[in-house]
């Protein structure tokens, strides 16, 4: 069996995932609440009531509103948003890209730097680097985005030091890159949340290889330390870190949404409140199966890249 | 959107329940609002005990006359140029619609661009500054003639013509659209005949003294023939106001540059304003400490104090007519006795409850709505808490140790505060409250108007308005059940409706707040104010008793300049 083989029966598993993701999704947003009485509120009168039910579509048996979501997902129109009837695409918009493009900068961020402080506290075990990001990772991780993002407001943008905007702001047919210094503190703030669990298993998985008999031998030979940890040793360590490296980008996904509320940046997190306040179904299904699809691909990718950097397993697919 | 009739009202659909948030203010009286109209930056109303005197007050015919800025002799003060970047709550929902809102974001829209053909004077008697209208004369209860301004262009250079005026109002009543049921009740689409280009006669399907008010909407307004909705293209976004749509971006930025044709002569002096969105209050906030906008829509109770404590920035709180009530429907028991309606209202500790749901943020309330209209009665002893006699009431009526559930939503700030607020005080007098938060689509849904004992939010409004919305039998929303069957309160509306005497009107309202205060279901304890933020450099906003936040959005933003 080739990787390629490999590749195509995991894309398939994940399309199974996000099959059952979408029955669970579906469920689930059938208990966000009556999106009619949301929209209608106060006014909610019973003709209103109805010929807004007739309008949405909602007065349809559940299966046949599914099986009409589903079909549309498929075919790229996951259908139009109840508060104002504007495509869920159209209403999204550039938010998506904008989402993706903070998730993207705080990955690229973010992981090399927990590699580089895991790796660095696996080769001065115990030292005073070691023991000081072992005590910071574990406040870190303590912390949740919103007390994270918050206290750097405070600390960067409004109390203390103002050197940040306290918000992003991206204007409309703008890139999300025109206002860089705008982009530090979202990405700080994704980055503080990812590098504990990161580094923290990068330093495990770095400690287990660098007590291995071929470690050993290289540093028999004479090579210095430095050559040892990165050219020798890392390799090999970052192939069982990329699983727990491909959950917290993942999570990031997640996070965004956290974090896009914090600093008002406009992309799907922003979008989801909207539309959660409001029960506005297919918006919130489709961020639910938008986060689901990144998931799966993340971690399709993250398996790959384990066989890939990992000779047994590689060879193990022959 | 919805067929929701308080569009119609005084403010034009207040707010969508849950962008209701508080503003803040000190407690005052309209009457003490004279004294810190002063232009100091600081909002500091005293807290005045004196009772405005303004029972004689006018509608449209003998209305203060005073015109606009656009007086010709007079300069506008202030340094021109800039932008002004405003902050509020917002969401993808937004719209901008010359004539109608549906979020409390969409005020600011529609105030930056078209101006209305009324306006309310800080006395909240009908005003011809800032209004397009020159006068209005009453000819009958249901017989108007509207002169509008003379030299009125809109955006794009074309004067406003009588079609166009007509035009607007026929829009307004359109029954598909739905922008203002109440307004369409008043006035058919025949009832307008164009005695020149810019005198139109009214004629009402029904005698109705409302209708002035109606005219002092900030949403009616006038638009030139076949305007519709935003609908993606800005160049249709034609009105009269100091500002011309640039760009909109639902839930992210509106952009409104200065209207080169606008009749207040040297006004506007910014040249462009920004609208931005916020999803969350406190991402607001933060945007405002950090410079990053000079202005802040609704600052959250919490923050006040954060904003207060700048150096660079200030709070502007405007008194408003804006109220919650606990609601007692009078036809079930225990509330079908007065008895027990006057022991809950015995029971309350108003005082308390500004302090605890308001975080003081407000002036109690004495039972009674249209606080702002010039007919309140100021005569009326102020209820006070009195525990012994309410103990005393229930007892006459059998109801000593009374437990009875009380309803709050979960979508309106401070009505779950206050039923729990309620629910400690009614301890005192053995009354075991059993408060009942649910979520709003449920308590919004088929129970509302239907339950014994609730809550709910309204806005400012004129009395007579605010009775055909929640206290007649074919009310908007009968939350109380009002008027009981034998009194003649639906008669005497009737009477005051058609009543184009202003001292004469005043007397039937007298009396009917009266009827209200002695036997109503409303237990209303205060009203609460708008609170806004801003930089120490943004001049013109001034604090003062206000039907909308941001000072009516300085009346379209047209006098705000920027302090280099």
């Amino acid at each position: 069996m080739g990787i390629a083989k490999f590749v195509v029966r995991r894309l398939l598993l994940g399309v199974l995932t996000l099959f059952i993701v979408s029955i669970v999704v579906f469920a689930l947003t059938q208990a966000l609440g009556d999106p009619v009485r949301a929209i209608l509120g106060r006014e909610a009168q019973p003709e209103s009531v109805l010929a807004k039910r007739e309008e949405l579509g909602l007065t349809r048996p559940v299966l046949t509103q599914y099986w009409n979501w589903l079909t549309g997902l498929v075919t790229g129109d996951p259908g139009t948003s109840f508060t104002n009837g504007v495509p869920v695409l159209d209403v999204l918009g550039d938010r998506i890209w904008n989402s993706l493009f903070l998730m993207a900068i705080s990955a690229a961020v973010s992981i090399p730097i927990s590699i580089a402080v895991g790796t660095f506290a696996a080769a001065r075990r115990d030292k005073a680097f070691d023991s000081a990001s072992s005590a910071g990772s574990l406040v870190l991780a303590s912390m949740p985005e919103f007390v994270t993002g918050l206290l750097l407001i405070v600390l960067l943008a409004t109390n203390v030091w103002q050197i940040f905007p306290a918000v992003v702001r991206i204007r409309p047919s703008e890139p999300p890159w025109v206002q860089p210094s705008a982009l530090v503190l979202p990405v700080l703030t994704l980055t503080l949340g990812v590098i504990p669990y990161v580094s923290r298993v990068m330093r495990a998985s770095m400690i287990e290889v660098l007590e291995s008999d071929y470690i050993e031998m290289a540093r028999l030979k004479g090579l210095p330390e430095r050559t040892v940890v990165w050219r020798h040793a890392l390799p090999n360590a970052i192939g069982p870190a990329l699983q727990v490296i491909a959950i917290n980008i993942a999570y990031l996904a997640g996070g965004v949404i956290v974090v896009e509320n914090i600093f008002n940046y406009p992309g799907i997190g922003l979008a989801l409140r909207d539309a959660v306040t409001d029960v506005n179904v297919p918006v919130v299904q489709f961020i639910a199966m938008l986060i689901a699809a990144i998931y799966v691909i993340v971690n399709l990718l993250a398996d790959v890249g384990t066989i890939l950097v990992t000779p047994r397993l590689r060879t193990g697919l022959r | 959107m919805g067929n929701d009739r308080r569009y119609e009202l005084w403010l034009p659909r207040a707010v969508s329940r849950r962008q209701l948030i508080f503003g803040a203010g000190a407690a005052v009286v309209a009457g003490g609002l004279a004294a810190c109209g002063g232009g100091d930056d600081e909002a500091s109303p005293t807290t005045g005990g004196a009772a405005p005197d303004t029972t004689g007050g006018s509608t449209a015919t003998t209305g203060s006359s005073a015109t606009t800025g656009s007086s010709p002799a007079s300069t506008p003060a202030g340094t021109p140029g800039g932008t002004l970047r405003v902050g509020l709550v917002g969401s993808t929902n937004d719209i901008i619609d010359g004539q109608y809102i549906v979020a409390k974001a969409d005020q600011a829209r529609c105030v930056t661009g078209w101006d209305p053909v009324l306006n309310y004077d800080t006395d909240f008697n009908i005003s011809y500054e800032h209004s397009l209208a020159e006068e209005v004369e009453t000819k009958a209860a249901d017989n108007y003639v509207i002169r509008f301004k003379e030299g009125l262009e809109f955006h794009n250079g074309k004067p406003v013509t009588g079609d166009d005026i007509i035009y607007s109002f026929r829009r307004r009543i359109d029954p598909e659209l739905n922008l203002a049921p109440g307004l369409a009740e008043l006035l058919g689409p025949d009832g307008m005949t164009a005695i020149d280009d810019r005198t139109i006669e009214f004629q009402l399907l029904k005698p109705a003294v409302t209708f002035v008010n109606s005219l002092a909407e900030y949403t009616t307004t006038i638009v030139p023939v076949d305007y519709a909705r935003f609908d993606g293209d800005v160049s249709t976004q034609v009105g009269t106001g100091p500002f011309m749509l640039q760009s909109f971006t639902p839930g992210t930025e509106s952009v409104h540059v200065k209207n080169p044709n606008y009749w207040g002569s040297g006004l506007p002096l910014l040249d462009e304003v920004q609208i931005i969105d916020f999803a969350d209050a406190q991402a607001m906030v933060n945007a405002l400490a950090s410079g990053e906008i000079d202005a802040a829509m609704d600052i959250p109770f919490a923050q006040v104090s954060t904003v207060e404590s700048d150096s660079n920035l200030r709070i502007l709180e405007s008194q408003a007519g804006n109220w919650l009530v606990i609601t007692m429907a009078i036809d079930q028991a225990p509330f079908d006795d007065v008895r027990v309606r006057q022991a809950m209202r015995l029971i309350a500790n108003r005082q308390e409850m500004v302090e605890r749901v308001l975080a003081g943020h407000g002036r109690i309330a004495n039972d009674m709505y249209g606080v702002l209209d010039p007919c309140y009665p100021q005569d009326i002893p102020q209820r006070e808490q009195d525990i012994e006699q309410a103990m005393a009431l229930l007892a006459e009526a059998g109801q000593e140790n009374l437990t009875i559930e009380l309803f709050a939503p979960d979508d309106t700030a401070g009505l779950p505060e206050l039923i729990a607020v309620f629910a400690d005080q009614a301890q005192a007098a053995g009354v075991t409250v059993d408060a009942q938060v649910l979520d709003g689509g449920t308590y919004w849904g088929d129970e509302y108007t239907k339950r014994t004992f609730a809550t709910s939010f309204w806005s400012t409004r004129p009395y007579l308005i605010q009775v055909a919305a929640g206290s007649l039998e074919n009310a908007i929303y009968p939350e109380t059940h009002w008027p009981p069957p034998d009194s003649d309160f639906t008669e005497k509306y009737e009477q005051a409706i058609a009543e184009t005497d202003d001292d004469a009107r005043c007397e039937v309202i007298a009396e009917m707040q009266q009827e209200e205060y002695d036997d109503g279901g409303n237990l209303i304890p205060f009203f609460y104010n708008l609170v806004d933020g801003y930089a120490a450099n943004v001049q013109g906003l001034e604090a003062r008793p206000n039907l909308l936040n941001l000072d009516h959005y300085g009346r379209g933003w047209k006098s705000i300049w920027l302090e280099s």
